[in-house]
């Protein structure tokens, strides 16, 4: 029973990512109704554009993090500038072709560019652990937490207190009254993509070094991201951090107590039973269509 | 009209035709080699994958981005069968389209109220599972090793060249294409139109709407669970690799290149994607960046894929 | 034949339909009308199962239809018309129409041969082959009425036939739902009164989800309720 606090522990750190992962799919879905499918790919990209800033250019490491998240976030706004809008009022199957076309466009320039080799990044905090009674803290897991923490309450602020979150707010709520309110839509849109995809990116460049990072690597983390999306009703931002933390922990149980290689097929599993219980995700709201 | 649609249909016949032919001609032109038919068979296999899928998403409306998970399972059904008991190729399709069959209910029953990305996300994630699940149940599978097939025989003839297999194959894609090129002049056909039409319109002509979607779920993965079956006739051998979201991602970039609910576009998508797959696959990387590269390119210059060769004025459904 | 009595139905603060009664027989056209927003398509919904009431019961051939599901109206022996077609867009117009036939399991060729004559009584033989998309509205709305039509129904429910139909067609349309009504019941919703008024048996006039009138159309066009609320006080020969 004592492992129990250190599982739920990594559980919530190891949560953060897909949280992370979670909160961009869904920040984009909002505001475009739009799920990007090849959101994996472009944390792939930026994990990618880390590991050549820091090997080819040998850019200090923070350095090497902001600027791929910076070429992360202008992916985002170049994706939706050049791409999505044109298909802004097509059927959902045109869309979703879209961006599996993008992602398997993505994946297939990295593995041109950077071969299959698997890479790896270092940790970005490499401070010993710090044992408190049975309790483990690892520096990195808190890393992990505290920048989930700082990034959400970065996004609170500018959903709250900038004219682009009242823009991003609008969009997903009521297009015509954020027209009518004089708010550019196109360019909000933009630039949420960026936000979204930099938030993937971050995700991506987070779950690097305790992995290994091939063109494919973030295919696993993006699921983990699609499921803790939908747990969390897909829709809302609250719903998208609890429902990435909830999976993190339980998916270390699962991998702790049942089996840890079918991790993924139980989340899964969990998953079908949700959306057979709740079609529109545990914490989400029906929609009725009219005739 | 009615002669313009007659014409429309011949031409389309006629563009099926055209890939059916070139594709059963290659390995002829290279002189029955064992590589052209190999690859000619594995065409053939992976397009009844595509016409299955097309079922599913074309004629019903269902999207699925996991469509490799049902061949797997046919495969895997097919491959252990024969590995460990000897089975015949035919009981092991059968079997393979069973399992296949079974498994389309885990998604297929929720899909009757999911629709557009909430069901890609859940056959995406379908199509993971079941390839972890190939990849961890190393008591089944053997995990990375993979299964080895027996010696292949069908109906208690032995098939000992890659000249058998192509045959096979090729009489298996021409079934599944007759089934789903007649599939529209149906009961059936029209049920799944309906539904994918409009389900409020559907239920008020009396057609079970979540039946008639998980019919179409069970028959789309019956037949790549059957093509599955092939396919582990075809390479011998059987593991996770092949069957992974990429594998799922080209049967659907098949289906959307070709045009969705068209037969023959389909058969050509299979064709054209098949190749440059196969031609690209020596630089790691190159064919997957250009499938993409062709479906966004569909997806936002032809919607209606390459059907639109021969029809006009239709977007994609 | 169809019984409804006290039917209710809240959505969230709003009473689309608030204790409505409406009985209609074996035979005949029966209309239904009111201003916009008075819950005569709430209604249809109702009876034809899209909309669950929270009160009241609906009652057809002696079966409690609330307890059936959408699809087995059909088999009951009711079929209905959308206000904007609702059709199977990437079917052919014949192919629709079979749809109608489905139920049944008529053989494929006599089946066919049905549907033809269905379109082809409607004006619609020429483009039975034409993808139902992309045809005009009205000729939607016409293959919507044949699908309906083909079936048999013993109760035929149109929800604004005559909406976005042309002058040309309207004569066409109006015959087969006079047609029509000679051995079923139609219950029909419709604004264009100076057309099918006179084709009615009965009228049930509903405003802010309650009846506020039920009778012959002699009655109706001369009941002050109707006119006060429905045609906002205006002369009634002038508006209708």
């Amino acid at each position: 029973m004592s492992i129990l606090p250190q599982i739920v522990l990594s559980g919530l750190a190891q949560g953060s990512l897909y949280a992370l992962a979670a909160l961009g799919i869904v920040l984009i879905f909002n505001a475009g109704g739009i799920v990007n499918f090849a959101q994996g790919a472009m944390a792939v990209v930026t994990a990618y554009a880390t590991w050549g800033l820091l090997n080819g250019a040998h850019v200090p490491y923070p350095l090497a993090v902001a600027l791929a998240l910076g070429a992360a976030f202008a992916l985002g706004v170049a994706t939706e500038m050049l791409v999505l809008r044109r298909v802004a009022d097509a059927p959902p199957l045109t869309q979703i072709v879209v961006t599996l076309g993008l992602l398997m466009l993505l994946t297939g320039l990295v593995g041109i560019v950077f071969g299959h080799d698997p890479r790896s990044l270092p940790e970005l905090v490499t401070l010993p652990s710090i044992s408190l009674g049975s309790l483990i803290l690892v520096p990195s897991e808190g890393f992990d937490l505290a920048v989930l923490i700082v990034l959400v309450a970065a996004l609170m602020l500018l959903l709250r207190r900038t004219k682009l979150g009242l823009g991003m707010r609008a969009l997903s709520q009521d297009r015509f009254a954020a027209r009518l309110a004089g708010i550019s839509l196109t360019r909000v849109l933009s630039l949420t993509w960026g936000i979204g995809v930099a938030l993937a990116g971050a995700a991506g460049i987070l779950a690097v070094p305790s992995t290994t990072l091939t063109p494919a690597t973030m295919d696993t983390l993006v699921i983990y991201g699609f499921v803790a999306a939908v747990f969390g009703g897909f829709g809302t931002l609250s719903g998208a951090i609890v429902g990435g933390l909830l999976l993190g922990v339980v998916d270390n149980l699962i991998k702790t107590y049942l089996a840890p290689e079918l991790s993924l097929s139980v989340v899964f599993a969990l998953l079908l039973l949700a959306l057979y219980v709740r079609p529109n995700g545990l914490f989400g709201r029906a929609v009725v269509r009219k005739v | 009209m009615v002669s313009s649609a007659v014409l429309s249909f011949a031409r389309s016949e006629r563009f099926a035709l055209l890939a059916l032919v070139l594709a059963i001609a290659f390995p002829i032109a290279c002189g029955f080699r064992t590589y052209p038919l190999f690859i000619a068979a594995q065409f053939a296999v992976f397009a009844m994958v595509a016409l299955s899928l097309d079922v599913l998403m074309g004629r019903s409306g269902q999207i699925s981005l996991g469509h490799a998970g049902f061949f797997a399972l046919g495969a895997y059904a097919a491959a252990i069968l024969s590995a460990r008991f000897d089975v015949d190729l035919l009981a092991g399709a059968i079997a393979g389209a069973a399992l296949a069959a079974l498994g389309s209910l885990i998604v297929g029953l929720p899909a009757t109220r999911l629709s557009g990305h909430y069901l890609g996300i859940v056959t995406l994630g379908f199509g993971v599972a079941v390839a972890q699940i190939a990849l961890k149940w190393t008591a089944l599978t053997n995990g990375d090793e993979g299964v080895h097939v027996r010696t292949i025989h069908l109906a208690g003839i032995v098939l000992s060249s890659p000249l058998h297999v192509y045959a096979v194959a090729f009489v298996a894609l021409a079934a599944v294409a007759v089934f789903a090129a007649r599939l529209p002049r149906t009961r059936l056909g029209r049920a799944f139109a309906a539904v994918r039409d409009s389900e409020i319109a559907a239920a008020a002509m009396g057609i079970s709407v979540a039946r008639t979607k998980v019919t179409a779920f069970v028959i789309s993965a019956a037949i790549a669970g059957a093509a599955g079956a092939l396919y582990a006739a075809l390479t011998g051998f059987v593991a996770p690799e092949d069957f992974g979201i990429s594998q799922s991602l080209l049967f659907f970039a098949m289906v959307v290149v070709g045009g969705t609910a068209s037969t023959a576009g389909t058969l050509l998508g299979a064709l054209v994607l098949d190749a440059v797959s196969q031609g690209a696959a020596t630089v790691g990387g190159l064919s997957v960046a250009l499938i993409g590269a062709a479906i966004v390119a569909v997806a936002l210059f032809r919607p209606a894929g390459l059907k639109s060769l021969w029809r006009r004025g239709e977007g994609s459904r | 034949m169809l019984q409804c009595s006290g039917v209710t139905v809240r959505f969230g603060g709003l009473v689309p339909l608030d204790g409505v009664d409406l009985h209609v027989p074996d035979r005949g056209l029966f209309l239904v009308v009111g201003p916009n927003g008075a819950g005569k398509t709430t209604l249809l919904n109702v009876i034809s199962r899209l909309v669950t009431p929270s009160a009241g019961s609906v009652r057809f051939a002696g079966r409690d239809l609330l307890a059936l599901e959408p699809s087995a109206l059909l088999y009951a022996g009711i079929a209905r018309s959308f206000q904007k077609a609702e059709l199977f867009v990437g079917l052919s117009a014949l192919d629709n129409v079979l749809v109608g036939l489905d139920h049944r399991r008529v053989p494929e060729r006599a089946a066919r041969m049905r549907a033809l004559g269905m379109l082809e009584a409607l004006g619609l033989g020429g483009v039975a082959h034409v993808t139902a998309g992309t045809l005009p509205h009205g000729y939607q709305k016409l293959v919507d009425l044949a699908r309906a039509l083909v079936s048999e129904p013993k109760l035929l429910l149109l929800d604004e036939p005559l909406a976005g139909v042309t002058a040309a067609e309207i004569p066409t349309l109006l015959r087969a739902i006079r047609d029509a009504a000679r051995d079923r019941a139609v219950l029909m919703i419709e604004h264009h009164l100076e057309l099918v008024l006179e084709l009615a048996e009965r009228v049930t006039v509903l405003d802010f989800g309650r009846t506020i009138a039920e009778g012959p159309p002699e009655t109706i066009r001369r009941d002050p309720a109707v006119i006060r609320s429905y045609l906002g006080g205006k002369a009634v020969e002038h508006a209708w």
